[in-house]
């Protein structure tokens, strides 16, 4: 089973995981930008984030055979701090770089007039970048957001098969099916979505548009769910090609909307990234 | 507008032509120039007809578009290159086979019928030539006007029509219906202005365009790169006149490695596209350095990626303030050409501070002049520990002085003390200095 992961957080993941997810098929993955646990108060530590989100994130995961890309915004639940909005401006710069495959997450926290303002703004770098948008669905008050998000992807002009709309569960999917937009799921070890629920779902709207993710983050999740789910896909009677269309050609055809995905299965990692290693001990 | 590129089936003419085709259209060219020949299509063939049937499917089936070319060597005479010419007493065989390359054109629906003049024979005079050429060229021009087919007219080095000029004078007198095929070779090659300025001249007559490296002087076709050309503004240039048709590869002396050769010219000229079109975006707008500067490996390719990033930024002639931003916001590749193109010393101190080689091999290079001897002595030591060599430090016969070979020296030290050496460059200097 080759697994493509279109939404984890491996910055707060360890070796470890790198380790479980190459020997469970894991061969790329997309980290969406979000917010780290804690509030940032500044722009600065937005694009040191971002630093290591195309410099010593990917380097760690070439260590593992694993491909890395990443998605750049500001997150909608720090959309609501004016200290955090002037990460804005420099979006750009970060949207050029070689392995930014979208831009996400955007979307609804709270559903406040700020992360409105900020949702659309960032509708339109990815719509002047060539890029697919992530749109994260709010954890309350989810169908309602996740209709008022379709509605600013509608006003945007962008085109849905651009747009992902993530985390979805079985009342809001029905919302998103039919949009033309991507649906996205994230699998997660009690709440959110389980990989029974998934195959459910998969078996009702059927393969097409459909992303399944872990979701991994500082929280407690794992980054395997990708793999149970193919496991229960085959249990209730998917082929493997159905498997590997879900976990892996499915989320090469979004993110490859960006041209920059790299999945070249020759090319050899670094020895170092920037004179460092993963190596404790050595340099 | 992005140009169309297409690639000569003169330069494929060990291959069949559908196998040609095969290999071009794979290649992501979106036409061909197709040259009549004995082998691609032969106008005199007994089976014309159905050679052009087939090929005309094989296009369509490989959604290649295709312009007519007339250069080939022996087709009409097997010992006379080129013969006969619309400048010879049998012209009316050249005019006859520009005819049939007409109706070939027409049924192919090509977007152009190319041609030239021919080289004037000693014993014919100038005049005569002239004559020759505008009594030949009109019977052509209005054959193809009934057909709806574009007469392209090419000014061909050594030929009676060899520059712009020269077809200005041929369009005075066939009339307006003569239309311009562009080498842009050829320009660098004998025209008395540049190659910009040749192909805003060309603009507005153009209906086919071929593509190829040459020097000053020389009627050679060569392999992009290896010639005088620089391409990124030319096709800029070609663009910016509203040129839709192809832009054809002409090498047709690299049969012999025809795949690779034509795999290599379309890399060539995708990167020169995205350079020039780059370069004119920044001279429009100078902060589109800060999205251009990070897209530049994807635009013209990971070996190529660094001398676009320094030419880049050499053209935006970022301040002080925009160069440092540029740095900030850059990952280490565009670090390293901010380093070679604009550098400043807070910018080589950062750099001295990375453990990355390639930004301290960078950082010692001419932007390492205003750091002060102690910093600078730093340097140069840290780049010897990480193993860099002393070749890559500018101005190191002028400024190494007695500290640091000191400083060499106690590294030597340690170095030994631990069992390891200390290379060679660093050994030499080091003695000289101490």
């Amino acid at each position: 089973m080759r697994i493509f992961d279109p939404h984890i957080h491996m910055t707060s993941r360890t070796t470890d995981d790198y380790e479980r997810m190459a020997a469970a098929g894991v061969r790329a993955l997309v980290e969406p930008a979000f917010w780290l646990g804690q509030p940032r108060t500044n722009p600065g530590s937005f694009t040191d984030y971002f630093d290591a989100l195309i410099g010593w994130e990917p380097f760690r995961a070439s260590q593992y055979g694993i491909r890395h890309h990443c998605t750049i915004a500001l997150n909608p639940k720090e959309a609501n701090d004016p200290r955090c909005r002037e990460v804005l401006p420099l979006l750009p710069r970060y949207l050029a770089k070689d392995r930014v495959v979208a831009v996400g997450e955007t979307g609804y926290d709270s559903m406040t007039a700020e992360e409105d303002e900020v949702f659309a703004v960032q509708l339109q770098l990815a719509r002047e970048h060539g890029l697919p948008a992530l749109v994260h669905t709010p954890h309350r008050d989810k169908v309602t957001g996740t209709r008022r998000s379709l509605d600013v992807v509608k006003e945007s002009g962008i085109d849905p098969g651009m747009v992902v709309l993530d985390h979805l569960n079985e009342p809001t999917v029905g919302e998103v099916a039919g949009t033309g937009c991507w649906m996205g799921f994230s699998i997660y070890p009690d709440t959110k979505m389980s990989p029974e629920r998934m195959v459910a779902i998969l078996r009702e709207y059927g393969l097409e548009r459909m992303l399944v993710n872990s979701a991994a983050d500082w929280g407690k999740s794992d980054p395997l769910l990708t793999l149970r789910t193919g496991e229960a896909m085959l249990a209730a009677g998917f082929s493997a090609d159905d498997v590997d269309r879900v976990l892996w050609r499915n989320p090469v055809e979004f993110y490859g909307q960006s041209g920059r995905l790299d999945l070249d299965e020759d090319a050899a990692a670094e020895a170092t990234f920037a004179g460092n290693s993963i190596l404790r001990g050595g340099s | 507008m992005s140009l169309r590129f297409g690639y000569g089936t003169n330069g494929f003419a060990n291959h069949r032509l559908a196998d040609a085709l095969d290999v071009i259209a794979e290649l992501g060219y979106t036409g061909v120039a197709l040259t009549l020949d004995h082998a691609h299509v032969d106008p005199y063939a007994i089976d014309v007809k159905d050679q052009v049937a087939r090929t005309a499917r094989l296009l369509a089936e490989r959604e290649l578009a295709v312009v007519v070319e007339t250069g080939a060597r022996y087709l009409l005479d097997p010992r006379r290159k080129h013969a006969p010419t619309f400048l010879h007493e049998d012209a009316p065989r050249r005019v006859d086979f520009l005819k049939r390359a007409v109706d070939i054109a027409a049924e192919l629906n090509a977007e152009a019928v190319s041609f030239w003049a021919g080289v004037r024979p000693a014993h014919v005079s100038a005049d005569v030539a002239w004559q020759l050429l505008a009594e030949g060229c009109a019977e052509v021009v209005a054959y193809a006007a009934e057909r709806g087919v574009a007469p392209g007219f090419e000014p061909e080095p050594g030929m009676l029509v060899e520059t712009l000029a020269d077809w200005q004078r041929l369009r005075d007198l066939v009339g307006e219906q003569l239309k311009l095929t562009l080498d842009i070779g050829h320009c660098c090659a004998n025209e008395p202005v540049g190659v910009e300025e040749c192909v805003r001249i060309a603009g507005p007559h153009l209906v086919n365009v071929q593509i190829d490296d040459m020097r000053r002087g020389v009627h050679e076709h060569l392999e992009f790169g290896t010639g005088e050309i620089d391409f990124p503004p030319v096709l800029r240039a070609l663009a910016d006149t509203g040129y839709t048709g192809l832009v054809a590869v002409e090498l047709p002396r690299h049969s012999h490695a025809a795949p690779e050769v034509a795999a290599r010219s379309l890399t060539f000229l995708r990167a020169a596209q995205w350079l020039g079109d780059a370069l004119d975006k920044i001279a429009r707008d100078p902060a589109a350095i800060a999205t251009l500067l990070p897209a530049a490996r994807r635009g013209v390719g990971r070996a190529a990626a660094e001398d676009a990033r320094v030419r880049l930024l050499h053209a935006a002639a970022p301040g002080a303030d925009a160069a440092a931003e540029l740095y900030r916001y850059g990952d280490n590749d565009e670090k390293r050409a901010v380093l070679l193109a604009c550098p400043a010393p807070d910018l080589v101190r950062d750099a001295l501070r990375s453990n990355d080689t390639r930004l301290v091999a960078a950082a010692l290079g001419p932007g390492a002049r205003d750091l002060p001897a102690a910093e600078w002595r730093q340097g140069v030591l840290k780049s010897v520990f990480m193993g860099l060599p002393l070749s890559g430090v500018d101005g190191l016969a002028e400024r190494a002085d007695t500290e640091l070979g000191r400083m060499l020296a106690a590294l030597r030290h340690e170095r030994e003390a631990a069992g390891r050496t200390m290379p060679a460059d660093a050994v030499e200097l080091l003695e000289r200095l101490h």
